[in-house]
């Protein structure tokens, strides 16, 4: 299969920051001596070359699929990524000391592309949440609350902001872009949980325009809140058990035993949230 | 340069949502519209023959520009050089949308913009960092100002 290393080395040398180099011995396979190698790890990329300064990277490990995990054995500051599958690799790294193993181990933990997707679909359902607690009683999914709250208006009559899609500009970005909230409302697609229908009322549907169409309202005869609050505690329950499977995770890798951020075979959407 | 060439073959054989027979054409002069099968897997952009169990190749999608061609048909541009665009041809205009969107919202850099923005916001709203119940807060990869175009340097490991 070819890999286009070209679009590797390019991503690799671009303005964006790395998120960890240094030093680390990689084991060889065939004689298990090790070799000092500079690491980079950018993304769910793993880099490698003889040294900081060196043009020629020697190779890259796509950090997908795989279990970090810590060991101690010879009494090195030993880590290694484990591959699940039939006849994949583990590839395994020592440390010079115990700050290093454990700060590439936790660099790796949160490093892959699986982990991101979780964690910002984690955030995204944070931040509505937030949005939502933070709008006033005019919102029609709080009207049947009845605890009328008195706040400031905000613009949370507006379609949610979310970071732009930069269809074209996927290249530069600057720093205004990313800390504003851009007007256009473009979502993360989220592709297992069910998109949260957008808000609805007088001050924003246009009276004298076109009726939304069907599937913009919620349906006939269904309660928001109690749909939501139901749709809150399903994936609450798949979020706090992941978080739980986190703790204990954490909990077993101070005993020396890492929970595994591998690519789960069945992509069902309950599996999208389990760590194992 | 070496890679792990097992586990990347191992990678584009898991489901994906974004899989489907797609006309490819390559970058070189010469290259012509050819029949595959296109998946896309994490940040990965897979294409097989049809029917075959190992890709042909594999695209990572950072630092890549997506851009509408015709109605049915998009291209990806790496490097920003003509000679490394690759363009795909769909069966309709909302499945060349779909594409082009799920290309966008597959790149790391893409979500981890998202991410810093979420995180920025819930402190904004809540007072609270969303990354510490995790204990990631510290991670250079989760920092504000990854989001910002600094010149490259060499930060040191811990």
């Amino acid at each position: 299969m070819k890999l286009h290393e070209k679009i590797l080395t390019h991503y690799l040398s671009c303005t964006s920051p790395v998120d960890k180099e240094g030093y680390l011995y990689k084991k060889k396979e065939r004689n298990a001596s090790y070799q000092r190698r500079w690491f980079v790890l950018k993304a769910n990329l793993l880099f490698y070359q003889e040294r900081p300064a060196d043009r020629h990277l020697l190779g890259v490990i796509v950090l997908e699929g795989c279990a970090v995990r810590r060991s101690e054995s010879d009494g090195q500051f030993a880590l290694s990524l484990a591959f699940e599958g039939t006849g994949l690799k583990t590839y395994r790294f020592a440390a010079v000391d115990r700050q290093t193993q454990e700060s590439w181990v936790k660099a790796l933990l949160s490093a892959s592309h699986c982990y991101l997707s979780l964690l910002v679909r984690d955030l995204e359902r944070q931040y509505d949440e937030a949005k939502q607690q933070q709008s006033s009683a005019g919102s029609h999914h709080r009207s049947s609350v009845g605890a009328l709250k008195q706040s400031p208006p905000t613009s949370v009559f507006l379609p949610a902001p979310g970071p732009a899609a930069a269809v074209r500009e996927t290249r530069s970005f600057s720093a205004s872009a990313v800390l504003q909230a851009p007007s256009t409302a473009t979502r993360v697609a989220a592709k297992k949980s069910p998109k949260l229908w957008p808000r609805r009322n007088a001050l924003v549907t246009p009276l004298n325009g076109p009726a939304p169409s069907y599937g913009e309202w919620p349906l006939v005869g269904f309660d928001p809140l109690e749909e939501f609050s139901k749709l809150h505690d399903y994936y609450g329950q798949e979020v706090r058990k992941a978080r739980e499977d986190w703790l204990s995770g954490r909990r077993a890798r101070e005993e020396g035993d890492l929970i595994d951020l591998g690519v789960s075979e069945a992509q069902t959407p309950a599996d999208h949230l389990r760590f194992t | 340069m070496r890679f792990n060439e097992k586990e990347l073959v191992s990678l584009s054989r898991q489901p994906s949502e974004m899989a489907a027979e797609l006309g490819m054409r390559g970058p070189k002069k010469g290259d012509v519209v050819k029949k595959r099968l296109v998946k896309l897997v994490v940040n990965f952009l897979f294409y097989f023959r049809t029917d075959e169990e190992e890709p042909i190749g594999a695209l990572l999608l950072e630092q890549c520009r997506v851009e509408r061609e015709d109605s049915q048909s998009f291209s990806i541009t790496f490097l920003d050089e003509a000679e490394r665009k690759y363009l795909f041809e769909c069966d309709s205009e909302e499945q060349c949308g779909e594409w082009m969107d799920s290309i966008i919202k597959a790149s790391y850099e893409f979500m981890r913009k998202n991410l810093i923005f979420y995180r920025t916001e819930i402190h904004r709203l809540t007072g609270k960092d969303p990354l510490e119940q995790y204990g990631i807060s510290d991670e250079t990869r989760f920092q504000v100002s990854n989001g910002l175009q600094l010149a490259p340097s060499a930060t040191s490991s811990l």
